[in-house]
């Protein structure tokens, strides 16, 4: 029953027709999976318009050839796999590899097995199974290893104060490789940490240092020689924009992409922090752009409506100039802002927010709705990711392509990159983390693992490479403003809005709050490929059951009970009703269902241990009489919790209240389904001691007609009268 | 397994809040992971949702998961709003996540302006034994506190109550009065009359 659709693979198009899934392999230290890839072997001399149909090339022009990918290996059988067997660089394998090696090993081990290796290769022993043709090959795999190490991820070197495995490879490059490329960078940039740790230590160089970078980027468009302060609602929508964008680059090319990964952010100690420190910076910028947008929205209690919406809009359209920055990162902090509780519940405030830009904040949140796991902004950060401006508008937008329109017939306008919301990357790699074994078959380091990691590592970094377009000027008189906001927490927000507007008088708005319970009309594309699970009872509706109704020996009394109903109510005339659920006093079964019916009790086994123990109530389930073909797969019976000193009449008012009938309670009547018929409950009862708990805590809750008091047991219960029902649609 | 009905299911959107750390992510990806035994891809649309029979009625279970973001704690409140029900999630093994239960809870009636909402209460971890610190009986006195249901759960294999807890709060959705606001002012007044 379960379906997968859209499978993507790592890196490679495993659905092209030329690559076919052969196998696995396995060898000591490793396990590979192996394609066969077809490969032309003569010389190409098609246009290219025939290359594309690749399986209707003749066979004589192609052959097959196995590819193996490292599934799982030792770290010894990963390092030897950073180049092929023929000595080859395995660049892709290398890139992999850099981006995720801290996630199973350290910098230090990488290094010593990588110069063991460089030494063993270059001695004549036998130690290492390379043919000697191809031993230079191999090491200059190594070398090359070593110069992309160190010019992606330097940090891994920066070990103050010593810089042991910098150090340990200035020794080594100058002992085997003396005045290669690779030791002139080993000592450049072993002197060029040592230089910046000593100005970091230098307290006083480091004030001239930053003092300097002040006179730089002093310039502010808006001082002139005016040092009045900014004020919020003077300051030009597209400053604001832009020096957010400028805080959000500088923090997000400086995230260290592997301190994303799931390993390390969602399993870190938050004590100790240090660990992905470029992560938490990005976090508390984001935090902080939503703080502000509380603080200056409620921190002045006296505004009138009409006035606190001018905040509100200026808002809106500041985050609409982020839109065309493709800041993501400040946009979705506006936007939650916006939406946190504080803010979202100033219904008068709201209410005076003008229609159109109304609509362009709804439609600025629709990117970041959470509707089919975030598709919207994975789509535009597809889209847009590395382009040169924002130009996706979704097709309801209206406010958006206008913009979009005026950037485009805009010649001067500047090429922006583009700052991801990191959260959904953040998510993506602890749910890759979570999901993945991080070890296979004893031990094996699972590389497919690191390889679905890279992905998203990847797209990260691609994202800050786009990045560098942004050319923001600091505008030191913005930052004055900005660190000057007072910021609110949580308590004090919350108190704030509702001296605004009172408790009570703020009801969310239906039409923004939704109904609780939706219909699945918007649209999951791919209803039909959702993989289906069942909790385990698989007939309740059996009065539409014709296998379970068609069974002509009973199993025992709940078969009996259902044949009975289904006999006498002649027009399937009995409402859908749960048959499964008898909730006990008496044992640790709790509120979890026991499944007794004759055709659910196939499935028994698979009830576990109830981890609910509630000694002083039963769960009944109470349907409604009604003709059943107009309720076909709507929820009519509903749960109800008896405590051992209800009454009938309070029973009927709680079942009436959960089935949405209004209405006396005295004009309905309340029966256990029984296996020989029904049992009412009469109006006066104790129902926690006078149901019977032998059977199924199942009843029928129906109006009252004359007769019924004198008649406890009734058998063939008749269904000729009509109930007026209102079926609660959840 | 009965089949799922074509059409016309209803949806329960669930959200799953709780600190860093506690196993949120796990519970998730074991409810779902039938889905992706051969290949998992946490980017495909629809990652998080299935179909799922509760008490023989079939619906569809859409869980929104934001594991790795706790700590953007502004939109939090953003994603809260669209919860139908919600498992609050704590370590056993973490003091801390217990205490902040509570901060979860009341965040999401505020957020829903509600004095009641489905929830339920979640002890995850509780395979890891001899690091337990929050013990059966606080974490019933906490679910009875906040009037909630509890249920212990661990995700390792193999897993404990990790569907149990999820179908239980697709029951108490059903379980749960009705939002709207007239109709049930009405019903009130005329209980009181009563």
């Amino acid at each position: 029953m379960v379906h997968i659709t859209g499978w993507r693979f790592g890196s490679i198009n495993y659905k092209a027709p030329t690559w076919r899934l052969w196998g696995e392999e396995k060898c000591e230290g490793a396990i590979y999976t192996v394609y066969l890839k077809k490969v032309r072997y003569h010389h190409p001399s098609r246009s290219i318009t025939q290359e594309s149909d690749d399986d209707e090339i003749s066979h004589l022009e192609w052959e097959t050839v196995r590819v193996r990918f490292l599934k799982a290996g030792t770290l010894e059988k990963l390092i030897e796999s950073l180049a092929s067997d023929s000595g080859e660089l395995e660049s892709t394998f290398v890139n992999v590899f850099l981006a995720t090696y801290r996630t199973f090993s350290s910098t230090r081990q990488v290094l010593n097995l990588i110069l063991d290796r460089y030494l063993a290769l270059t001695s004549s022993s036998n130690k290492i199974n390379v043919p000697s043709h191809l031993r230079e090959d191999h090491k200059k795999a190594l070398r090359l290893t070593l110069q992309v190490w160190l010019d992606a991820y330097p940090e891994d070197f920066r070990d103050p104060p010593s810089f042991a495995c910098l150090q340990q490879l200035w020794e080594f490059t100058k002992t085997y490789l003396p005045d290669t490329d690779l030791n002139i960078k080993v000592g450049y940039k072993l002197e060029k940490m040592r230089r910046e740790e000593d100005l970091k230590s230098s307290p006083m160089l480091e004030r001239i240092l930053s003092c300097e970078e002040m006179r730089i980027h002093c310039s502010s468009p808006m001082s002139n020689g005016n040092h009045q302060p900014y004020e919020f609602l003077d300051i030009p929508e597209s400053t604001f924009a832009q020096q957010l964008t400028r805080m959000d680059t500088v923090l997000f090319k400086g995230v260290i992409a592997h301190q994303c990964l799931g390993s390390v952010w969602s399993r870190r100690d938050r004590g100790r922090g240090d660990t992905a420190a470029t992560v938490t910076a990005t976090v508390d910028q984001f935090n902080a752009v939503s703080f502000r947008v509380q603080s200056t929205i409620l921190v002045d209690t006296e505004l009138k409506p009409s006035q606190r919406a001018r905040l509100i809009v200026k808002w809106i359209d500041i985050a609409q100039e982020l839109r065309m920055h493709k800041n993501f990162s400040s946009l979705k902090a506006i936007i939650s802002g916006l939406q946190s509780n504080p803010i979202y519940r100033l219904k008068k405030t709201w209410g005076a927010v003008i229609k159109d830009k109304a609509e362009l904040y709804e439609e600025l949140a629709r990117i970041f709705s959470e509707e089919n796991n975030q598709l919207n902004q994975r789509e535009l950060l597809m889209k847009e990711g590395t382009a040169k401006h924002a130009q996706t508008a979704h097709a309801n937008d209206r406010h958006l392509p206008k913009a979009l329109e005026k950037l485009a017939i805009n010649p001067l306008a500047t090429s922006y990159g583009t700052i991801p919301y990191l959260g959904t990357f953040l998510t993506d790699l602890t749910m890759i983390d979570t999901a993945i074994p991080d070890t296979v078959a004893n031990g094996l380091i699972n590389f497919d693992k690191k390889r679905k990691e890279f992905e998203v590592l990847a797209q990260i970094r691609l994202l800050q490479g786009a990045a560098n377009a942004y050319q923001m000027e600091r505008d030191e008189m913005f930052e004055r403003w900005w660190d000057s906001v007072l910021v609110l927490d949580d308590k004090e927000a919350w108190r704030l809005s509702c001296q605004i507007e009172p408790q009570g008088s703020s009801a969310p708005s239906s039409t923004r709050e939704g109904r609780i319970r939706k219909r699945a009309q918007f649209g999951h594309r791919k209803n039909d490929s959702i993989a289906s699970t069942s909790s385990g009872s698989s007939s309740s509706q059996f009065f539409f059951d014709n296998d379970s109704l068609n069974t002509p020996t009973s199993h025992n009394d709940t078969c009996s009970l259902e044949r009975k109903m289904s006999t006498s109510s002649s027009s399937s005339s009995l409402p859908s009703l749960d048959v499964s659920v008898h909730s006990g006093g008496t044992s640790a079964s709790g509120r979890t269902p026991e499944r007794t019916s004759s055709s659910q009790q196939q499935h028994v086994q698979q009830t576990t241990a109830s981890p609910y123990i509630t000694p002083d109530f039963y769960i009944i389930r109470v349907s409604i009489e009604s003709s059943a073909h107009e309720i076909e797969g709507v929820n009519l019976y509903k749960s109800i919790m008896l405590s051992n000193s209800e009454r009938t009449v309070s029973v009927i008012r709680k079942a009436m209240e959960k089935h949405g009938f209004e209405g006396n309670p005295e004009d309905y009547t309340l029966a256990q389904f029984l296996p020989d018929g029904e049992m009412l409950l009469p109006a006066s009862a104790n129902v926690y001691y006078a149901i019977n708990t032998q059977y199924d805590l199942n009843f029928v809750l129906r109006r009252r007609r004359h007769g019924d008091e004198n008649t406890i047991i009734r058998r063939n219960p008749t269904k000729d009268h009509k109930v007026r029902k209102k079926l609660l649609v959840t | 397994m009965s089949k799922p009905p074509s059409d016309k299911l209803l949806t329960f959107k669930l959200v799953v809040v709780g600190d860093g750390g506690v196993g949120k992510s796990a519970l998730t990806i074991q409810f779902f992971q039938r889905l992706f035994v051969t290949d998992y891809d946490p980017t495909i649309e629809d990652s998080y949702i299935q179909h799922t029979e509760v008490d023989a009625q079939w619906c569809i279970l859409d869980v929104l998961d934001t594991a790795g973001q706790e700590e953007f704690s502004a939109m939090r409140e953003q994603y809260m709003r669209k919860g139908d029900g919600f498992m609050l999630v704590y370590s056993v093994t973490d003091k801390q996540s217990y205490e902040n239960i509570p901060h979860f809870y009341t965040q999401i009636l505020r957020v829903k302006d509600r004095e009641s909402y489905p929830m339920l209460l979640v002890a995850n971890k509780v395979d890891l034994v001899h690091m337990r610190k929050v013990t059966e009986e606080m974490g019933r006195e906490l679910a009875h506190r906040l009037n909630l249901s509890y249920i212990e759960t661990s995700a390792k294999d193999p897993p404990l109550n990790v569907d149990s807890a999820f179908h239980e709060v697709v029951r108490i959705i059903r379980d749960s009065p009705p939002v709207d606001g007239p109709k049930k002012c009405n019903r009130k007044t005329k209980c009181v009359i009563m």
